[in-house]
């Protein structure tokens, strides 16, 4: 934001803490003013007493060395130099197309030291790979497929042939490409920079799913398919080399990581076992077409210890209230159903996914004092209270024991149908839904 | 006999081509990396001599602490350039929006602009 101020005539530093000296700097050299005055203080500030923060100030740049407060005054009024003044445009030559020839064990090394991978071995990208899996679509290996950027970074443009290598890399056959293509179009990197380590879910409905072999049926959110597997490894080796995403230290600050990154949430929902409408009718496409559907958010929990009415008689609505209470509103709700526990919601009254949402949202509730402590409100949506954005204006003034949905809307809490029904369980995740892209314009 | 003769030779040629190809046992690959796009420089600001009579307004991005480490550095301006106007605000919107609002008032009005991130 300090580049933001610089470009209005404006002299502006940046006040950050000593963890994020690469990111800011990064950040920074992206946004074309790689000078940008930057002072860092003692990790970390919040949490800290006002007293602490006067030490910071008085104290060292953990950085520089220098006296904070003094290098403040100093960077809004010393001279620039010839540096600080340059224009014009840095561009990046494109890296060699072809790399080799040389051994196997080599190039692994080299994709490993590189960054390239997900840190276990990949299938290398031969000419001959390549080439076979450009035969899953009828596109041109040098058509544009979109953008991809891991957060506010300047995101980087790529082509279907560059999607193909990354895909070749994961062990995707050419018949999962298409759906490939249709995550990498989405725009949305599976690796995002957030100190929370956030995870990713697509959702594949439509015919595509058995055309490739996905597995929707028993173990269909574990190891037991090549395309459920692949097709969400691909994805992470996509945003890594053509979002640029998980650097760490400059794309990435995830403070613990997320095993789930590896290969992401991939679901094929079980279309034919469930009683309700697909994911992707929901979302506005026709029933019958091939879709994938994008969420983000921190993660995915089993309902195995969820309250309301035990295993014998479960009261499945309730079960997932009583999970949804330890959601932050913010990431809204994925609800994976088990056939099995789709079907007795139905026969309870259900006959939408709607109604179910509708039901969660209007009973899954939240103290206004509880609300205003959480991390996400904080940062959210208090900023949107203060700007008079509805429904948070009107719960930021309700008495500290009212109670108000824990989710904005009905269509923060999503439902999907996966599994082999044989046993009625359901997972839940906090994940946000994001976007969906046809499947069918990438074949 | 002759013939089983070449076909012994063809083999071990084969086999001489093969081995030797296996001890050259390399390949060539396809880069997985894309291409960063180009980055526009800007120019930083010109700087005054000194902050003293100037505006300085204080942004509190929106991060935990921000807040408060920005009050810290204000009061170390108000004991150390006394003739200073300082001015708080907070950014509204998330930490990681835009706020056009109050860009605008700090291009009308502040001199210079120190920014607290928090975290």
């Amino acid at each position: 934001m300090a580049v933001s101020i610089e470009k209005l005539g404006k002299p502006a530093v940046a006040v950050v803490t000593g963890k994020f000296v690469d990111i800011a700097r990064t950040r920074a050299k992206k946004s074309g003013m790689p000078n940008a005055r930057l002072v860092f203080v003692p990790h970390p500030v919040s949490g800290k007493t006002p007293q602490q923060h006067q030490a910071y100030v008085a104290g060292k740049d953990p950085i520089s060395g220098t006296i904070v407060f003094q290098e403040i005054v100093d960077d809004l009024t010393k001279p620039l130099t010839d540096d600080d003044r340059k224009t014009g445009f840095v561009e990046t030559k494109p890296a060699p197309r072809l790399i080799g020839p040389e051994t196997p064990e080599n190039l692994q090394r080299v994709f490993l030291a590189s960054g390239w991978t997900d840190y276990l071995p990949i299938v290398l990208p031969t000419e001959q790979k390549v080439k076979d899996m450009l035969k899953g679509t009828s596109l041109s290996p040098d058509e544009v497929v979109g953008k991809m950027a891991a957060g506010a970074f300047e995101p980087w443009e790529f082509t279907v042939e560059k999607v193909a290598v990354n895909a070749v890399m994961a062990g995707a056959k050419p018949d999962y490409f298409p759906v490939i293509l249709a995550i990498a179009a989405s725009g949305v990197s599976s690796l995002y920079n957030s100190p929370d380590s956030l995870a990713r879910t697509v959702v594949v409905n439509g015919p595509v799913r058995e055309e490739i072999g996905m597995n929707f049926e028993v173990g269909a959110m574990g190891p037991f398919s090549q395309a459920n597997a692949t097709i969400g490894r691909a994805w992470t080796l996509i945003s890594k080399n053509l979002g640029n995403a998980g650097i760490i230290g400059e794309t990435y600050t995830g403070s613990q990581g997320n095993s789930l990154n590896f290969n992401n949430i991939v679901i094929a929902e079980n279309e034919a076992r469930s009683p309700w409408v697909p994911l992707s009718v929901q979302k506005g496409f026709k029933a019958g077409e091939s879709v994938i559907s994008i969420f983000s958010g921190l993660g995915i929990q089993p309902g195995q210890g969820a309250k309301g009415g035990g295993a014998t008689k479960p009261a499945f609505d309730r079960q997932f209230s009583s999970i949804l209470d330890n959601f932050t509103g913010y990431f809204g709700a994925l609800i994976v159903c088990d056939p099995l526990v789709a079907k007795a919601l139905k026969a309870q009254g259900y006959d939408t996914k709607e109604k179910l949402s509708e039901w969660l949202q209007k009973n899954t509730q939240i103290s206004v004092a509880d609300y205003k402590e959480e991390n996400f409100v904080e940062q959210y949506d208090a900023p949107r209270a203060k700007q008079g954005v509805e429904p948070f204006a009107s719960w930021f003034k309700l008495a500290p024991t009212s109670r108000i949905p824990r989710f904005t809307s009905p269509s923060d809490i999503n439902i999907v149908v996966t599994g082999g029904e044989i046993l009625a369980v359901f997972q839940a995740g906090n994940l946000r839904y994001v976007t969906s892209v046809a499947v069918d314009k990438w074949r | 006999m002759k013939i089983r003769m070449t076909c012994l030779l063809v083999a071990a040629l084969l086999a001489t081509i093969t081995t030797g190809y296996a001890q050259e046992g390399k390949i060539t690959v396809l880069n997985p990396k894309g291409t960063p796009p180009p980055i526009s420089l800007a120019p930083i600001a010109t700087r005054p001599a000194s902050l003293e009579g100037k505006t300085v307004y204080f942004v509190d991005i929106k991060y935990e602490g921000g807040a408060s480490l920005l009050h810290a550095i204000m009061d170390s301006f108000s004991q150390n350039v006394p003739k200073a106007n300082l001015v708080f605000r907070e950014k509204s919107g998330s930490f990681d929006q835009e706020d056009t609002n109050l860009w605008a008032e700090i291009k009308q009005k502040a001199d210079a602009v120190v920014l607290a991130v928090g975290h």
